[in-house]
């Protein structure tokens, strides 16, 4: 019986555990560490492991809707190369609905699927997530990513500059 | 005979007796929170065995590992087992983890649950061959849980003669 009651508590508490862990995701805000993902490529190739990038910055582009939608992001995918020899990652997330494809583009467009257990979902989207070298997230950008490219840019250009002079002085404090 | 100096003495000897004493009972304090430090240890260890027993006893406890042999003939993307009795387990493998297991890594896949008797496991490993084409390679087996855990690797592995690459299903 009291064997019974412990493993009640225990799986009890695990249950807790993983209900806080998906309304972490959804609340996601700047400040907060960004829990681990592993995601499969949504159109051919490696997946990505968001643990794997630790040490680096990186850039999550949460797609909402999105049938071959390259045009709308281009733009992004040339911002982002911009800062490759910096170490920028940056990554499009993409979810199907019906019969939608998936762009095709240089940088890795993943698959957001909840077929995958070590996947989750943000929401609203789109939204853009810039994560430092540390695994927190330092900016979140909502709504359109047309009319958020200008601010995207610029919160893009001095966050890597941040993240160059605190590379900088870690190195120098080494 | 001035008595200010003996005084002066044995007020000294008091106090230093007093600081000593009080001392001993802060090395006493000390080593008692030491002692329930330690308590608190053991009994931590003692409940994570017992969650242990509890959510995985030996005779339910196995075990899913993967490997690959060489990979020059395949590269793993993702690998998928199901079988009655336990959750499909699930996995995506990244450029860094096929490094790894081409270099000789085990990968510990899954710990789960599986009740004594016969089952029959499926593993469907997807991925791409040496010109890029999309593969699965597919282990459907029967295997037997007894008392004792059941520990198996899913080891992918060259067939030079085919130019190709097979998986199979190894025991430990």
């Amino acid at each position: 019986m009291g064997h019974f009651i412990r493993f009640l508590f225990l799986s009890l508490l695990s249950f807790s555990a993983q209900s806080a862990a998906a309304e972490d995701a959804a609340r996601l805000a700047p400040g907060q560490a960004v829990e681990d993902f592993s995601m499969p490529s949504a159109v051919g190739g490696w997946g990505q492991r968001l643990l794997e990038q630790r040490g680096k910055p990186v850039m999550l582009i949460w797609l909402d809707r999105c049938d071959r939608c390259e045009e709308q992001l281009v733009r992004y995918q040339l911002l982002a190369e911009s800062y490759a020899l910096d170490e920028l990652s940056a990554w499009f997330i993409w979810a199907p609905y019906n019969n939608d494809q998936p762009p095709k583009m240089r940088l890795p467009v993943l698959l957001n699927d909840r077929y995958w257990p070590q996947s989750w979902g943000f929401d609203p989207r789109p939204a853009i997530m810039l994560i430092n070298q540390d695994g927190v997230l330092d900016h979140l950008i909502l709504g359109d990513l047309s009319g958020h490219y200008d601010e995207t840019e610029k919160t893009l250009a001095l966050w890597m500059a941040e993240q160059q002079l605190q590379a900088r002085a870690e190195i120098s404090n080494e | 005979m001035n008595k200010r100096p003996i005084l002066a003495g044995l007020f000294l000897i008091s106090v230093l007796s007093g600081y000593a004493q009080a001392e001993s009972s802060d090395a006493g304090i000390a080593a008692d929170i030491l002692q329930v430090k330690r308590s608190v240890l053991e009994l931590n260890k003692d409940l994570y065995e017992l969650e242990e027993d509890l959510l995985s006893p030996a005779t339910t406890r196995a075990a899913f590992y993967f490997s690959l042999s060489y990979g020059e003939f395949f590269e793993p993307l993702s690998i998928e087992v199901t079988g009655a009795g336990f959750e499909t387990v699930r996995h995506i493998y990244t450029e860094r983890q096929v490094a790894a297991l081409r270099m000789g890594a085990v990968q510990p896949l899954a710990n789960i649950n599986l009740g004594p008797g016969k089952h029959r496991l499926r593993a469907v490993i997807r991925g791409v061959d040496q010109l890029g084409q999309n593969r699965e390679l597919v282990v459907e087996q029967q295997v037997e849980k007894t008392d004792k855990p059941l520990l198996l690797e899913f080891v992918v592995s060259d067939l030079a003669e085919q130019q190709s690459a097979g998986a199979q299903l190894k025991f430990w």
